[in-house]
């Protein structure tokens, strides 16, 4: 699951203020950076941040302001609501089955081959043998991971309709194009 | 461990700080020590090991569990400005010395790891000419090129925004990009091309694809 930053109770504003640390009336990157942690209190991946920074900040300034962080305080908690209720054995974490069972909600249905190559891209413990050892993390995806890991389908599927332009399921890309819409995911 | 061939030994690419120690007598073979003081209970390092390589395997093996995880790996690995290497770059790592495919990196992985860090270095230094300690995008634009791996301004762009350490915006410096996620970059456009140039059979420079080969070739790269 996520922290958010500054517990009960918290305006919204209080929020941001302490979070401003610098008083510059906006948050950047690494005032962001602090205040983002999983579950488990890793901090947020530095591409979850950039995601979060690319859908909010409209003005792209680089920074956050007040309006931007409502946006991005909303949309953290409309995610943790989705993971609580895919994680299921509430380890902390999304697992294979987890995920395929998120997916298929949202309308994604994955291969398993598929399914198993977004496991390993997103859970880090993936490939990791389950015999214990140095294990301080929970096996599965974490919160901040999982976000990217459905945004990415999300992005990907979209990217992928806007080239099929004659809807017979395949598409025909040159270099240029290809790289360009897969430098664009998060 | 770095070469000071450099005036800017303070910024080194990246580094391995030890971290703290807590031994396990017993998990490498032939090691049975008769007890004493810890720090003397090392483990046999192979025949032939490089003593230094050994003694740096032993302290990023936190839980002498003989290889390294992701987890250890991570802990381990850090950036000129001290922030540790992102989960994706060790995934990658792993991916390309975990030649036995355990999940973890035994001793002989780990060798073909250091050199292949060192190797980076080397190249980091040579194209970080104003000595940032970070590639901006000039710098990489020439890394790419001497990689035989030109893009367009327009890519180029997109290349740096998807791996620089922090968004642009214009209320924030130029995007610049740190050792870590140079490394990736630059695998990443070489993934990419090889895949491209896989599918491309008839070498006209179009492809095509379902969407499931679509999704393949993406989670497929680092």
């Amino acid at each position: 699951m996520a922290h958010l930053p500054v517990p009960t109770p918290c305006t919204l504003w209080t929020c941001f203020t302490s979070l401003d640390k610098d008083r510059s009336g906006t948050l950047s990157m690494a005032e962001l950076q602090v205040a983002l942690m999983n579950g488990d209190w890793t901090p947020f991946d530095l591409d979850t941040i950039k995601l979060l920074m690319n859908i909010f900040d409209v003005d792209r300034s680089g920074t956050i302001g007040f309006n931007e962080f409502s946006g991005l305080w909303k949309y953290i908690k409309d995610w943790q609501g989705v993971f609580l209720h895919f994680d299921r054995d509430r380890s902390g974490t999304i697992d294979g089955n987890e995920l395929q069972n998120a997916l298929n909600q949202f309308g994604y249905k994955l291969s398993p081959q598929l399914l198993n190559l977004l496991q390993r891209k997103y859970d880090v413990t993936a490939s990791a043998p389950q015999t214990g050892g140095y294990q301080t993390a929970q096996p599965g995806i974490t919160f901040d991971r999982f976000v990217r890991a459905c945004v990415v389908v999300k992005q990907i599927t979209e990217s992928f309709a806007a080239l099929d332009t004659d809807r017979d399921g395949w598409i025909q890309v040159d270099y240029e194009r290809f790289l360009q819409t897969v430098l664009t995911l998060p | 461990m770095l070469s000071s061939a450099n005036s800017y030994s303070t910024q080194h690419p990246a580094s391995v700080p030890p971290p703290p120690y807590t031994p396990t007598p017993g998990r490498y073979p032939g090691a049975t020590p008769p007890g004493g003081f810890a720090i003397l209970q090392n483990p046999v390092p192979p025949p032939g090991a490089d003593p230094k390589l050994w003694s740096c395997f032993l302290t990023v093996d936190v839980d002498r569990s003989g290889s390294i995880s992701v987890h250890e790996l991570q802990g381990a690995l850090i950036n000129g400005d001290w922030t540790h290497f992102d989960f994706d770059t060790v995934m990658l790592l792993m991916s390309l010395f975990d030649t036995h495919r355990t999940g973890s990196i035994d001793f002989n992985g780990f060798t073909g790891l250091w050199r292949y860090i060192e190797d980076w270095q080397h190249v980091f230094r040579h194209f970080d000419r104003d000595r940032s300690g970070t590639i901006d995008s000039s710098e990489l634009q020439d890394a790419l090129n001497q990689f035989g791996m030109k893009l367009s301004e327009h890519l180029l762009s997109l290349l740096v925004a998807k791996f620089a350490s922090a968004p642009s915006g214009s209320e924030v410096g130029k995007p610049t990009i740190t050792f870590d996620r140079f490394m990736r970059a630059c695998v990443f456009v070489k993934q990419f091309n090889q895949g491209f140039e896989n599918l491309d059979t008839d070498k006209d420079g179009w492809v095509q694809l379902n969407y499931m080969q679509f999704l393949t070739f993406i989670f497929s790269l680092p």
